[in-house]
This record gives structure tokens, C-alpha cells and sequence, in this order.
């Protein structure tokens, strides 16, 4: 067996991490590290920090970043733009937002071909292979019945889906999700969390989703990491790390927790009794 | 007006005409972008920086094509300090940032005019920079905006699938690796440049909405980007030669004919959109 097959080279490897906006701090990581095909959900309350850490990943705030950032064994540095443009090739984001190119009519397939656009380069146009592979994940995800309409005429679940598969025609080695089932209906929230389960078992791909609710956490996602106040706080399965300690703790509510088939959902406990009218 | 019935006298208009067609044509083709990356702010601000600079630049005693000069430094440094601004870093809206920096600008260009009274001298030649007029238009205009017109073209066309990725959205397309930075300051530069050629014959006041209108309209009635662009250059070029052609056949004021050619089609595509939902 080789050195590195004992020691693969990580995914993601932080460590002493200080993000300074300003003059606040808002996120400190001692030491962070995602292995190839690890799939992992941030969560927290609002403003805990999470964004910022997905940000920190793609090297959007490097100056404001003290400490070693590190991409597939490779050091992130504002000082080495084209090693950080390389970098973030290998890494496909999806942002909070759904709608995104607003009024401009771009078409499904033309939203997901850019995807592409990076991978192939400057002043290359994209080639047969390339339009297969867009075509490719809108087959996957299920819209290509979507390809000729525009953006601004699909749902807030399927441009979510154009989203997650723009992303993948890039042919990332790690996509970060942030809070891919927000201001979704309960029909629209399962669609996602199977899809993003499905595109795991798939391609065993490195993943980093930021999560609110503990029931948009896949089965498949072993790892929680719970951010507070700048400050990873836990690490671990998700039923050690919300505990109903941690959760009165964190949100100042009595929850307990519910699990069906690797699903974990949050429960008040006790369940109030309505009022008597 | 007598150009359509004399051979000489059409001639003498062709400078005119083709300048009606090519600023119509490369503002129409921009207007795609502006309007598309939600930036018509910008535009607005970037027209009257451009004013503003060749405003001053008359005072100083600048005439014909060298007011250009001091109207692309100050539209391109106008555009790229609001490229390059976070609007954040002092707790301002993007949009209230643009306002205040509109304000600023026209106030600027309408200080000059003020000045000129002051120092008693004409500023006829500087008023028809507010509304644009067909006089102005020589075969050297004609030149220069078929080489800004040609550089637009040029820079779409290299660019194109990264700009599509910014229309998109910048920030995801900054992530994934594509060089925004770059671009983005290229873009807005061009911008600069397409404002400050189109003053003259379109006027300060003017230009910004045949940027803005004729991609409205297109947005209106097609799907995918590259019909858009063509679409909207289409409405541009329409409502450029267009306005040009009514001006000279009626003597009003060739920008202010050229808006509300351009709000027609806007009106137009909307009233079609609506009564195909219908």
C-alpha cells in the first residue's frame, strides 16, 4: 500500500482559521478537515456563520482570512490567482438565491451550459461533448422537458434543480450547497433531498451543504458540523451533536428527536396542549 | 425635408444616417447586457459622467470630437469606481449609491451650463449635448462609432460564453473560476465607451434609454440569449435610423424622437406579450 493511499490527500483541510470583517471576527476554525467522498451538513442558528464558511472555501475572502486554506492538497492565497481560479473550477456552488438571472430570457439548457464555461476555458467555445454533458444532467434531474423555457418562467423547485445541475456540468470534485431546500414547499424540500441522496450514491463526490432544519439533512449525510456565534461547536452524527440539551442550548425550545430510516426530524417535547376556547 | 427627393442632398444626410443606424445598432446591443446583469443604474450614471466631462471640457474651450476625449475619462472612470465599489463598505443600497452618484453627476454637467452664463458666453453648441442633434454627425463620428461598434462586437463575441455565465449570475460565475474581473471591467469600460460616442448625436439625457428600451422590448418577445442580443440590436437599429429619419424629416430634436420611438416599441412588445398570455 502506498503512503498516500494511507494518507489520502483531503478534500478540504482548514486550520487556524480567523475571518475578520471589519473589525469583528466572524468565523474561527482550529482545524477542519473533509476526506473524498465525505458528505457533510453545516447547520446553526442564523447568522452562526455558515455562509461565511462556504465563502472561506472558495476563497471570496481571503483577505479578510488569516490562517491556511487548503483545496485538494493546494494552499489557497490571494497572492495566486490563477492557482484560485484553478481551484475553483474543481468546486461547483450553489448559492443561496433561487432566481438568478432575473428578467434576461437565458434558456434552462443555456443556464446549465454554464457550467461549463469555466471548465473549458477562455476563448474556447463550447463543443458537441460539452452540450452532451448539459444535456446529460438535465436528463439526470429530470428537466429536460425544461430546456427551451427561461428561467423566469419555472418554479422557485426547478430553478433550483438548473441550479444543482449547472453545478454539475461543471464536473466538480466537491459542490457546496447553501440551504438548497429554502422557501421550498414540503413537495419541492424531498425532491431536492433526493436528488442531492441520489447524486451521492452516484458519484460518491465530496459534498458541503448548509442546512436549517434537521429533516433537510439526507439519510446519507453521517456528518454534522454545528457552527455557533463563528465557532465550530461539534462535530459528529447528528444525533450527538443536537442533543435536546444542546438544542434548548442553541434555540432556547424543548426539542426532541424523531429518526425513520437514517431521517432525523425535531419534535417540541412536550407538545403543548391547544388552548381550551 | 428635401434629402429623400435629391441625390446631393441625401448624400449630405448619409453621415447622419449611419450614425442613426450604428449608435441604434451598438446601443441596442449593449442595452442587452445592461439590462440583463440589472445594472441600468449604471448606464444612467456612466451617460451623464460622460456629459459632465465634455461639459467642462467646452468651458475649457474643447469643440467638436475633442470633447470626447474628457468625456471617456470621466464615463470610464465612472464606471469602473462603480465596478470596482462595494456599496456595503458604507452601509448603502447598491441603487440608493447610484442615485446619489446620478444626482451628483447630472448636477455636475448642469454646473457647467450654469458656468457658462456666468463667464458670458454661448453654450449653444453644449446644449445640443443634452438632447443630441443630427447637425452634429460628420463622416468622422460615422468612423469612430463603427470602430466602438466593432469592438463591442468583437468583445461579445470572445466573451460571449462568460458573459453569459455573469449574466446568469456573477457571483456564481466568480466561484466557479471564471475570470470576472477582468471582464467585468472590460464590459464596463465599453460601456463608457458606447455612451460617450453616442452623446453627440443621440444627447446625454437620451442615450440611456436607447440602451435600456429596446433590450426591455426584446426581453418582451424572445427566449435564449443570442436572439435577445440580436432582437434588441435590432430595436436599437430601428429606433436609431428611425429617429434620425423623423428628425430630419420634421426638424425636432433627433434624441428626444429617438426615445419615444424606442418607448413605442417597448409599448408595443408589451401590449403583444400581454395579449398572448391572453
Amino acid at each position: 500500500m502506498t503512503t498516500q493511499a494511507q494518507h489520502p490527500v483531503p478534500v478540504v483541510h482548514l486550520s487556524n482559521i480567523k475571518v475578520t470583517l471589519g473589525k469583528r471576527d466572524v468565523l474561527s476554525v482550529d482545524s477542519f478537515t473533509l476526506q473524498e467522498g465525505e458528505i457533510c451538513a453545516l447547520m446553526g442558528p442564523n447568522g452562526a456563520g455558515k455562509t461565511t464558511f462556504l465563502k472561506l472555501l472558495l476563497g471570496m475572502i481571503l483577505k479578510q482570512t488569516g490562517g491556511t486554506i487548503q483545496l485538494f492538497g493546494q494552499t489557497l492565497s490571494p497572492h495566486n490567482q490563477k492557482l484560485l481560479h484553478q481551484l475553483r473550477r474543481q468546486v461547483g456552488y450553489i448559492p443561496q438565491q433561487s432566481l438568478v438571472a432575473g428578467e434576461f430570457p437565458l434558456t434552462v439548457r443555456e443556464a446549465v451550459a454554464t457550467g461549463r464555461s469555466a471548465t473549458i476555458g477562455l476563448f474556447k467555445r463550447l463543443q458537441p461533448e460539452d452540450w452532451q454533458s448539459v444535456d446529460h444532467w438535465l436528463e439526470e434531474l429530470g428537466i429536460a422537458n425544461l430546456a427551451g423555457r427561461c428561467l423566469s418562467e419555472i418554479s422557485g423547485g426547478e430553478q433550483r434543480k438548473v441550479m444543482i445541475a449547472r453545478a454539475m456540468a461543471q464536473n466538480p470534485r466537491l459542490l457546496l450547497l447553501d440551504e438548497p431546500t429554502a422557501n421550498l414547499d414540503m413537495g419541492w424540500r424531498e425532491q431536492i433531498i433526493q436528488t442531492i441522496q441520489t447524486l451521492y450514491q452516484q458519484t460518491r463526490m465530496t459534498f458541503i451543504l448548509v442546512c436549517h432544519e434537521l429533516e433537510t439533512v439526507p439519510a446519507c449525510c453521517r456528518r454534522v458540523v454545528l457552527i455557533n456565534e463563528g465557532k465550530l461547536q461539534a462535530d459528529g452524527p447528528l444525533e450527538e451533536v443536537f442533543t435536546p440539551r444542546r438544542i434548548q442550548e442553541l434555540y432556547g425550545c424543548q426539542m426532541s428527536l424523531s429518526h425513520r430510516n437514517g431521517r432525523y426530524f425535531a419534535i417540541p417535547d412536550p407538545i403543548p396542549s391547544p388552548p381550551t376556547l | 425635408m428635401d434629402f429623400f427627393t435629391s441625390y446631393n442632398s441625401l448624400l449630405l444626410w448619409l453621415p447622419a444616417l449611419l450614425c442613426g443606424f450604428l449608435s441604434g445598432t451598438t446601443c441596442g446591443t449593449l442595452g442587452a447586457f445592461v439590462v440583463g446583469m440589472r445594472i441600468p443604474f449604471i448606464g444612467i450614471c456612466v451617460a451623464h459622467a460622460a456629459l459632465a466631462g465634455a461639459v467642462f471640457a467646452a468651458l475649457f474651450g474643447l469643440e467638436g470630437q475633442w470633447l470626447m476625449l474628457p468625456a471617456l475619462f470621466t464615463s470610464g472612470l465612472t464606471s469602473l469606481l462603480l465596478g470596482v465599489t462595494n456599496p456595503r463598505w458604507i452601509k448603502m443600497d447598491d441603487n440608493v449609491m447610484m442615485s446619489v452618484l446620478f444626482s451628483a453627476t447630472m448636477g455636475l454637467a448642469f454646473l457647467g451650463l450654469g458656468l457658462f452664463s456666468i463667464m458670458g458666453r454661448t453654450d449653444g453648441d453644449v446644449r445640443t449635448l443634452l438632447w443630441g442633434s443630427i447637425a452634429f454627425c460628420r463622416w468622422s463620428d460615422v468612423w469612430i462609432m463603427l470602430c466602438v461598434g466593432a469592438l463591442l462586437a468583437l468583445f461579445i463575441l470572445v466573451f460571449y460564453k462568460e458573459l453569459q455565465a455573469i449574466l446568469f449570475s456573477r457571483e456564481i460565475a466568480t466561484a466557479s473560476g471564471i475570470r470576472t474581473g477582468a471582464i467585468w471591467g472590460g464590459f464596463l469600460l465599453l460601456t463608457a465607451l458606447v455612451f460617450t460616442v453616442s452623446l453627440q448625436s443621440v444627447g446625454g439625457l437620451m442615450v440611456y434609454s436607447l440602451v435600456t428600451n429596446p433590450a426591455a422590448a426584446a426581453f418582451q418577445l424572445t427566449r435564449g440569449a443570442a436572439r435577445c442580443i440580436l432582437l434588441s440590436a435590432f430595436f436599437g437599429m430601428v429606433s436609431g435610423l428611425g429617429g434620425f429619419l423623423i428628425s430630419a424629416w420634421t426638424d425636432l430634436p433627433s434624441g428626444a424622437v429617438i426615445v419615444l420611438l424606442s418607448s413605442s416599441i417597448v409599448l408595443l412588445s408589451a401590449l403583444w406579450r400581454l395579449g398572448k398570455k391572453r
